[in-house]
């Protein structure tokens, strides 16, 4: 059995992972948030990076002077925090970006009010599953060669039949074919026990 | 210690203490310039496959005055949780010491079990 602190596929592990973008897709996908006058989504399936892409937009996006705020929602917590209300939202101006990810959880009317309230932003960047809400600034997808360097990334190796299989089986969520991983890693058996290695 | 270093160290090297032991802990730091604070925490964390959790115990702030120095530093651990490991959820304990600006870090691992070593489940 591999303790869980020794699993490769352990979420401190995998969500060290980040998305995985070249400098001319962020430029692109800039262009086209500028273009659109700052409004825009991340679309995509679940499981597909949608919220590693918007953390990682976060990063890219600060600077001196700008307030990011990031709001999360899921199905668990379909609805905005109570912090977020009407004062939090008339305080917004150019100097403000806002980031929602899981925008599909609100219902049209929440969404209409949000959009309303969030108009003074600079900057609204939302996750969401269907295109729709905003104009789409890129559209997050994943293959089994995403799956396979991913696992290699994590120190392990996945035969490129087995990705395909896993990918398929999970249609395409790589956190789900990720946990799959975990559970089958878990089971191996081993002698030793190795010390944590991942703590950063 | 070359400059910009932290150093964080368990009296004794040890690794292994019991439920309501004191933890005693040398720090050292070699900074480009003063710092804003110095602070030493004690934490356990978790690692697995679920959403991990934190929980810091104790903090201790170190009063600097100048960019290099040491200090002594302790703590009386709690009773519990133990640190442990399973297939699914391992719970680890740890004390860091972070300087501010620059969120500079450098951190220690222990455990802490009755039995002298990490709990095991499921074996």
């Amino acid at each position: 059995m591999i303790l869980a602190r020794d699993n490769p596929f352990s979420t401190d592990r995998v969500l060290r992972e980040r998305y995985r973008l070249s400098e001319r897709e962020w430029s692109r996908l800039q262009e086209k948030l500028s273009y659109h006058c700052g409004r825009g989504a991340l679309v995509g399936p679940k499981g597909s990076g949608k919220t590693t892409l918007l953390e990682d937009f976060k990063v890219r996006l600060s600077h001196p002077g700008r307030r990011i705020t990031l709001i999360r929602l899921s199905a668990e917590s379909p609805i905005l925090p109570h912090a977020f209300d009407k004062t939090f939202f008339a305080k917004l101006d150019h100097n403000d970006a806002l980031l929602l990810d899981g925008a599909e959880q609100l219902s049209w009317l929440k969404w209409f009010w949000f959009r309303w309230h969030t108009r003074h932003a600079g900057l609204v960047i939302v996750t969401t599953h269907r295109v729709g809400r905003l104009p789409m600034l890129h559209r997050c997808s994943t293959t089994p060669m995403l799956l396979r360097t991913l696992v290699r990334s994590l120190g392990e190796d996945l035969p490129h039949a087995e990705a395909a299989t896993l990918h398929r089986r999970h249609r395409g969520n790589i956190r789900e074919a990720l946990r799959e991983l975990y559970d089958r890693h878990a089971e191996k058996n081993t002698g030793v026990l190795s010390t944590p290695t991942s703590l950063v | 210690m070359s400059n910009d270093e932290l150093g964080l160290f368990i009296d004794n090297d040890r690794k292994v203490f019991a439920p309501g032991e004191t933890l005693e802990l040398s720090v050292l730091w070699a900074l480009p310039a003063k710092p804003d604070s110095l602070e030493i925490r004690l934490f356990w964390y978790t690692r697995g496959k679920g959403t991990e959790d934190v929980e810091v115990l104790a903090t201790e702030k170190i009063a600097s005055s100048a960019a290099a120095g040491e200090s002594k530093v302790r703590f009386a651990l709690p009773a519990a949780p133990y640190s442990f490991s399973g297939k699914l959820i391992s719970l680890l304990w740890a004390v860091e010491l972070v300087a501010e600006p620059g969120t500079r870090s450098t951190r220690c691992e222990f455990t802490l079990s009755p039995t002298g070593t990490e709990i095991l489940l499921g074996r």
